[in-house]
């Protein structure tokens, strides 16, 4: 922006602030709108030398929010949607030299003495005009296979869990950056004054643990975390009141601690205290539009029966995907799902049975109901895990049994909605789906074409820590135009 | 870069029209350029962050092979063309680069996404005209002392940083602020350096006392207290990334407590700096180090610690010793040499080569890069506190006379014995072995009946084994097909101790699993003891190969022959923690496996002669099986591995009795036949020597840095990558610093009495400007964390360098450092700035008034728990923990609950509340407490709505409002409103004003009538937090006062430090 323009914005801004005083209405937008600068300058240390993004959007966005149903443990790809036919004749036999190439393997499976092939034992079939080859495990996303764009080409670079899911969340393999969703609401802010901007949820029980740092801002503001929405107990901590205390009590309580609060600013002055004060009216609304949001009570039967009978329960993945579609229809940017379970490295058939039973139906649900509404257009769904499973048998192969080791050379996710092609395909693997052999995608560059989907051009999404501009693709990542509408 | 080719001349409008746009701006901006500019103020901010991407230190980033970061490549003459003539625009290829028409010619480029500003254009255009004076960067310069600025009010001078701070001001045409009202001034003095607010009694002695020194008094009181060794420690703990978990997706628990109390008592015993330093970075180099010295160096071990199955050891060693160059160059250097691990720095003169010989120094640890999941990982330390150490000693004490006492009577006992032997009808004496945590014993004589074990007799599956002539009267022949069940006993897992001890015979042929409780296939989860090749092989498998340890004996079993196999494991979860001896003799171990990492417990019973699969089925004759709880001691294993009865030793000459013999026929005698007092000393002996091992098990371990024998290569990892080395470097200052000063050595103890040479540049002003943060809420430099060109410039350069010389000349002394900075006018000014001054420093940042700021996560929770006399002032120990909303760590981490503590625990300070890195406290992390993943060294300060639900309903504060309010009620006897201002004052320090008191009894009255109103309310309310509530108070009114004192609690002032 023109910095002389800027400057009298910010003349405009401080003299709004020296005549109105305290300025409730616009302090109270600091956190859930995206209105940094309209903070003015405060102790509040995180707005310091931070720049707000007011050349965002870049370009015109295809999508205004993203739904992420993030498959925590890494599905089998090769048993959902990966289909390899000539693997069948190739049963237990050894995994060939030419497509293992020496690749390193997990501290699990790199001692076994023999890595016999492991062809899946489910059925696959092609859906819909887009003949998408979906497996049986996933009937019901089958029927929505035309609005699916199939990466089947994703590859990373971690091989174990919390590396992976770590650089599928910041984009780097340790910890301490920001979260994608953290991005966004940084980038973006909010659209809705009353919930906050990046929203995540955790179903699933056993498997893989999973940390509050994958929806954590790392070293953006904390302001920028996701919340998490909990299933039991308080849907956002803290958020009821205490035993005796109803709003009622609640509000004579804000009145006094407002007046309080009042006489401090008169007497020191300091912007921050009118921002408090809006905080807590902010905190009081909270009250009301969170429940709200996450009673399902009022939607009607037939919308239970779409998601299936788990979406009554709540903590479920289908209440989870129920409650995800609320949360957009209220315009919150971000919203992510965590399933856990997805880590098969024995008995792999009847786990992974298990796990498409309880996400199958809800996630084509999820894609069924926006689109009823009218939302599919622009929301960008997001379907995927944090690498692939290797597709040589881990532990004992029997004819009804066997299990998969990490594999981060391939595996697939898929797309939906806000900008993205439906009904393709996009990459390709060998005949073991164990190597790419067209259009390989790299987790950065899944999440270059996730922001320019939101307009944003993610070389210039950046925020200076330590001495340099960090941005969520790290140094690399390009747009997968092929996949965009 | 396109080629520089010959530039186009500008026409003098294109610069004129630059001018008028940048004297507009700055005319709006109430400002005039400054007239003298200096180069790293002015113009290498402006270089450093638009231009050395592509012309800075990165040799393979560099374009054009051109470098504005050093002096040489600034003013390079490039043939036809130099970069800057100073005093000549025209011909300075910088300056028209930067204005040039043409796109394609203009710096930086579109490509780039960098855009220059008119304002830094001008500013490089003033600098060249002025004669382009070079400097080199501020930081690398070590700091000169210096002199007081002359200063026109010099009444306000209270000590040297006030002339540095009032010389900007006066320069700036500002005064300082006046002086904080002593309630002020106590209150943020006693939350600055200790952590928690003023109690009445203490704002009353300073408010009555008139004498000068009054608030040095106060200043003296609180660096004394032990609280203030806490409060420093907290700090610490984000820059050290203390946590009670090792991180990582398990995330299990670590214990790490022992190195805080180290901290903690560093502070309080005003370890100067220069020790601090070196005792984390090397105690354990130091000659004959403490164990306190060792203790320190906890600080390196701190970092995540990756216990994930399959992950590949190299990559995450390689990521310790990353955390470890990078912490300690954030810590004491204030530079992100982190950036080298991969490349030359972009921006600061740090290549990757310095950064592998950093990599060097932190590189010789005998560590494994997968952790171990839950304890510590190796190499740790026994670590007892102070009190243990007195218990040591005393049992030690206790053990020794026990041994001095039996010992005086061992003539009496041989003696004894043989007096004994002659008396007694050895035909009536029966046989004994070691009974002491006996938890089955299977003689597998003629039938299962007679085993000891607690559990139902065993039952043979798969076919009978027929009893045959054993070591000990009978014993059972297995021929490898079935095996002896006995159900559900031995349920031992990795932090048990047990043994097991046996008689084996076998043909060269034959073994198979001798004992074992595990999946019965091969490679099953569970522990079992097999023979094999004629070896005995102990396993422990949670998951085979990567979850499991497996030991091996050297020495073979002599066929055809009864061995006695004894085997103990002490619950240490490592190979080193299992020993086995054959015929009493302890043997040498290989260890194939030592990486179990999880229970091995499994829900099979225990078997004798399978387990393992079919093919593991042993082959051969097993006989008196005994399992114990505990790990066996050498002398109890001499015993057992004696065969003979006790009827047989006796019967043997006393001159031919073996040892062991002796040995058995004594503790047996002792058992049963002795005299009273005989008896009672080997008692005494026995349980004391117990005792000793059983406090020794208890006391806790901290994990440590170790240097191992030889030195571990270092190599320059393309890219960073573990498996990419390059060139082996070795341990190295980095060029651009002065070298190590002679006599030092080239290790770790070398490096951190470099950081503490008063010659480095860096670590004091790095220290003091951290410091000086907690204080002001600003550090000098904004970016504490980065004192290199991408860094903030200091405020107030010459204060700066004052305070880091001062800090040197004062050996290091911390309290020293404090106290001057709390003691200057500086800090004591009022935090109040009208208008005109907020809008012109809007960041305080010329310090023309106190500081005024947020609180920390850990202030705000203790002062709550103070202003509420809930506080239990306990200092150190392990961490404790609090409430904390329930489910949080299940939900996503099955395997492990939270489980809150009671009492005590739930009032202790935020410092020891425990610290799982996956899971954060959310009461703290409401308040932006650091994570603690890696080393964090500016704490956020945001103002959210989660915040003010935290205050409002988080039980910790409602239950610190209840105990607040019944305070006010109980501690002032009279009428409400003195109760309410004595609550106001003990959250503020300070009595309410009118206008304040009446809102507060106004309030009062309101939430009086609702609760008189709904009285089940007034219950509910009062009844939440474990804390009891006094049942001679009134509900209503006790609600009503909780609920005033919850304002009191939420107050923007009370968690403001002004």
């Amino acid at each position: 922006m023109d910095p002389f323009k800027e400057h009298q914005q910010n003349l405009t801004r401080r003299l709004f602030f020296n005549r109105s005083g305290i300025s409730l209405g616009s302090a109270a937008l600091t956190w859930m709108l995206h209105n940094e600068k309209a903070q003015s300058k405060s102790t509040d240390n995180t707005t310091q030398t931070q720049t707000a993004h007011t050349d965002i959007p870049h370009f015109k966005p295809r999508a205004k929010r993203i739904i992420y149903l993030f498959q925590s443990g890494a599905p089998s790809q090769m048993d959902l949607f990966d289909f390899k036919p000539t693997l069948q004749g190739r049963r237990a036999t050894e995994l060939p030299d030419s497509i293992r190439r020496g690749q390193r393997l997990t501290g699990m499976t790199s001692k076994q003495d023999s890595f016999p092939v492991a062809p899946t034992i489910f059925q696959f079939k092609q859906h819909g005009q887009s003949g998408n080859w979906i497996s049986e495990l996933m009937p019901h996303l089958g029927e929505v296979a035309d609005q699916l764009c199939l990466i089947k080409s994703m590859h990373t670079e971690a091989i174990n869990h919390d590396p992976a899911i770590t650089f599928f969340q910041t984009g780097a393999q340790l910890a301490g950056r920001p979260s994608m969703g953290s991005w966004i609401s940084y980038g973006m802010g909010s659209a809705n004054s009353d919930l906050p901007t990046f929203v995540a949820m955790v179903s699933g029980s056993g498997g893989q643990p999973l940390y509050d740092r994958l929806w954590g801002s790392g070293f953006l503001p904390t302001r920028y975390q996701g919340t998490k929405f909990r299933s039991v107990g308080d849907p956002v901590l803290f958020l009821a009141n205490p035993p005796g205390i109803n709003q009622n009590a609640r509000r004579h309580f804000l009145d006094y601690l407002t007046e309080l609060n009042q006489l401090k600013l008169q007497q020191a002055g300091d912007p921050e205290i009118s921002t408090r004060i809006a905080q807590y009216e902010m905190a009081y609304r909270m009250q009301t539009s969170v429940p709200e949001l996450t009673k399902t009570d009022d939607e009607p039967e037939h919308i239970f029966e779409m998601y299936g009978p788990d979406s009554r329960k709540p903590g479920t993945f289908a209440s989870n995907c129920l409650l995800a579609r609320r949360l957009v229809e209220r315009n919150v940017r971000f919203v992510q799902l965590f399933h856990r379970g997805w880590d098969h490295h024995t008995k792999l058939p009847s786990t992974i049975r298990d796990l498409t039973s309880a996400t199958d139906q809800p996630s084509a649900a999820l894609l069924k109901d926006l689109k009823q509404r009218g939302l599919l257009d622009e929301t960008l769904v997001v379907w995927g895990g944090e690498f692939g499973r290797t597709v040589y048998c881990q532990g004992r192969l029997t004819t009804e049994d066997y299990g998969r080791d990490h594999h981060p050379r391939c595996f697939t996710v898929w797309l939906a909605g806000g900008g993205i092609k439906a009904g393709i395909s996009y990459g390709k693997t060998d005949d073991y789906s164990y190597n790419i052999t067209e259009n390989p995608v790299h987790v950065h560059d899944l999440h270059a074409t996730l922001l320019h989907c939101l307009g944003i051009e993610h070389t210039q999404l950046t925020y200076k820590y330590q001495g340099r501009r960090h941005r969520l693709t790290d140094v690399a990542g390009n747009v997968l135009q092929d996949i965009l509408v | 870069m396109v080629p520089i080719k010959q530039r186009k001349k500008l026409t003098r409008g294109c610069v004129s029209g630059l001018f008028s746009l940048f004297t507009l701006t700055s005319l709006l901006q109430g400002q005039t350029p400054t007239p003298d500019l200096t180069f790293n103020q002015d113009i290498r901010p402006i270089l450093t962050d638009l231009c050395i991407q592509c012309h800075g230190p990165d040799s393979v980033q560099r374009k054009a092979s051109l470098r504005l970061d050093t002096e040489d490549g600034l003013f390079s003459d490039r043939g036809d063309y130099r970069i800057v003539i100073p005093g000549n625009l025209e011909e300075s290829e910088l300056f028209q680069r930067l204005i040039s028409p043409d796109e394609d010619q203009r710096m930086p480029p579109e490509s780039s996404g960098l855009k220059i500003s008119p304002e830094q254009i001008h500013l490089i255009q003033k600098w060249i005209e002025q004669g382009a004076p070079w400097q080199q960067h501020w930081s690398f310069i070590p700091p000169k002392r210096a002199v007081f600025p002359s200063v026109r009010n010099t009444n306000w001078i209270r000590n040297g940083i006030d002339y540095f701070v009032l010389k900007r001001l006066e320069t700036e045409g500002l005064h300082p602020a006046n002086e904080a009202a002593r309630e002020t001034l106590i209150r943020r003095v006693s939350l600055d350096l200790t952590g928690l607010p003023p109690s009445p009694e203490e704002i009353d002695t300073f408010l009555l006392d008139n004498t000068p020194d009054a608030f040095e008094k106060v200043v003296d009181r609180l660096l004394a207290s032990p609280r203030y060794g806490e409060r420093m420690a907290e700090r610490w703990m984000d820059l050290a990334r203390y946590a009670d978990t090792s991180g990582y997706q398990n995330d299990g628990p670590r214990y790490m407590w022992r190195w805080r109390d180290w901290v903690i008592s560093a502070y309080n015993r005003n370890l100067s700096f220069r020790d601090f330093t070196i005792e984390q970075l090397a105690g354990d180099m130091l000659e004959n180090p403490t164990l306190d010295q060792l203790i320190a160096t906890g600080f390196n071990r701190n970092h995540r610690g990756n216990a994930e199955g399959g992950i590949i050891p190299e990559e995450f060693a390689v990521e310790y010793v990353v955390d470890r160059v990078e912490t300690t160059g954030t810590v004491w250097l204030g530079l992100t040499i982190g950036c080298g691990r991969c490349h030359d720095h972009k921006f600061d003169p740090l290549s990757q080569k310095d950064f592998y010989q950093l990599f060097a120094y932190f590189n010789n640890i005998p560590e494994n890069g997968r952790a171990v999941k839950e304890g510590n990982s190796p190499p740790f330390i026994k670590a007892p506190t102070t009190d243990q150490q007195q218990i040591l000693k005393q049992l030690e004490l206790k053990q020794n006379q026990a041994e001095r006492h039996f010992s005086d009577l061992r003539s009496q006992l041989s003696h004894s014995i043989l007096q004994w032997q002659a008396d007694a009808i050895p035909t009536a004496i029966p046989d004994g072995s070691i009974a002491d945590q006996l938890i089955a014993h299977y003689a597998l004589d003629d039938n299962l009946d007679e085993s000891k074990s607690r559990t139902p007799p065993g039952a043979f599956q798969d076919g009978d084994s027929p009893f045959v002539p054993g070591r000990i009267k009978q014993g059972l022949l297995f021929n490898g097909r079935h095996y002896l069940g006995l159900g559900d006993i031995a349920n031992f897992s990795y932090f048990d101790s047990f043994s097991f001890s046996m008689w084996v015979f076998t043909e060269p042929n034959q073994g198979g699993t001798l004992i074992s409780r595990m999946k019965d296939e091969h490679h099953g989860s569970g522990y079992s003891v097999v023979v094999e090749n004629q070896k005995i092989q102990v396993n422990l498998i949670q998951r085979w190969l990567d979850d499991a340890i497996r030991v091996e004996t050297v020495a073979a079993l002599n066929p055809q022959r009864w061995s006695h196999i004894a085997v103990t494991y002490d619950g240490t979860r490592t190979a080193q923690g299992i020993s086995v001896y054959v015929n009493g003799k302890s043997q040498e171990l290989i260890f194939h496996l030592d990486g179990l990492n999880q229970s091995f417990a499994v829900d099979e019973p225990f078997r004798i002669g399978g387990g393992g699969g079919l093919e593991g089925r042993f082959h051969g004759r097993v006989d008196d099986v005994r399992i114990y709880d505990k790990s066996l001691t050498s002398d109890e294993i001499t015993i057992l591995s004696t065969a003979e009865s006790l009827h047989e030793i006796l019967a043997i000459d006393p001159g031919q009795r073996s040892d062991p013999q002796i040995a058995k026929l004594e503790h047996l005698y002792l058992m049963q036949f002795a005299p009273e007092s005989l008896t009672a000393s080997y008692l005494t002996l026995l349980k004391t020597r117990k005792e000793y091992r059983q406090f020794y098990r208890s006391i806790p371990t901290v994990m440590v840095m170790k240097e191992q024998p030889g030195i571990r290569d270092t190599f320059i990892l393309d890219r960073g990558q573990y498996d990419k080395p390059g060139t082996k470097v070795t341990a190295k200052i980095p060029t651009v610093f002065h070298p190590l000063p002679k006599g030092l050595p080239a290790n770790r103890l070398g490096l951190a009495a470099w950081l503490v040479d008063a010659e480095n540049p860096l670590t004091a002003r790095v220290a003091v400007n951290r410091y000086w943060n907690m204080y002001f809420g600003n550090g000098l430099v904004a970016t504490l964390e980065d004192f290199g060109s991408q860094g903030s410039p200091p405020t107030h350069p010459h204060l700066l360098d004052w305070l880091a010389t001062e800090f040197i000349h004062s050996n290091w002394n911390i309290k020293e450092l404090q106290k001057l900075i709390v003691m200057s006018a500086t800090y004591r000014q009022s935090s109040y700035a009208n208008n005109a001054l907020r809008s012109r420093d809007p960041e305080n940042l010329l310090l023309a008034r106190g500081p005024r700021h947020r609180m920390a996560a850990a202030m705000i929770r203790d002062q709550a728990l103070a202003i509420s006399g809930l506080l239990v002032e306990r200092l150190g120990g392990p961490s404790v923990k609090p409430y904390q909303p329930e489910g949080l760590w299940k939900e996503i981490a099955t395997d492990t609950d939270y489980e809150q503590d009671r009492g005590d625990n739930l009032y202790r300070r935020s410092l020891y509340t425990y610290w799982k890195r996956t899971v954060n406290n959310p009461t703290m992390t409401n308040f932006d407490a650091s994570p603690r993943e890696t080393c964090t060294v500016i704490q956020q300060r945001t103002n959210t709505p989660l915040q003010a639900l935290t205050l409002m309903n988080d039980i910790t504060f409602v239950e610190a409002s209840r105990m607040l309010g019944e305070r006010m009620i109980k501690e002032v006897s009279g009428t409400s409103a003195a109760r309410l201002a004595y609550g106001f004052r003990l959250a503020t320090s300070r009595f309410p004003e009118p206008a304040e008191h009446t809102l507060l009894i106004n309030s009062l009255s309101t939430f009086l009538s609702h609760f008189q109103e709904n009285s089940a309310a007034a219950e509910q309310l009062i009844n939440h937090g474990d804390h009891p509530r006094d049942e001679t108070l009134d509900k209503a009114t006790l609600a009503a006062y909780a609920s005033v004192a919850g304002l009191l609690l939420n107050l923007d002032e009370v968690i403001t430090k002004e």
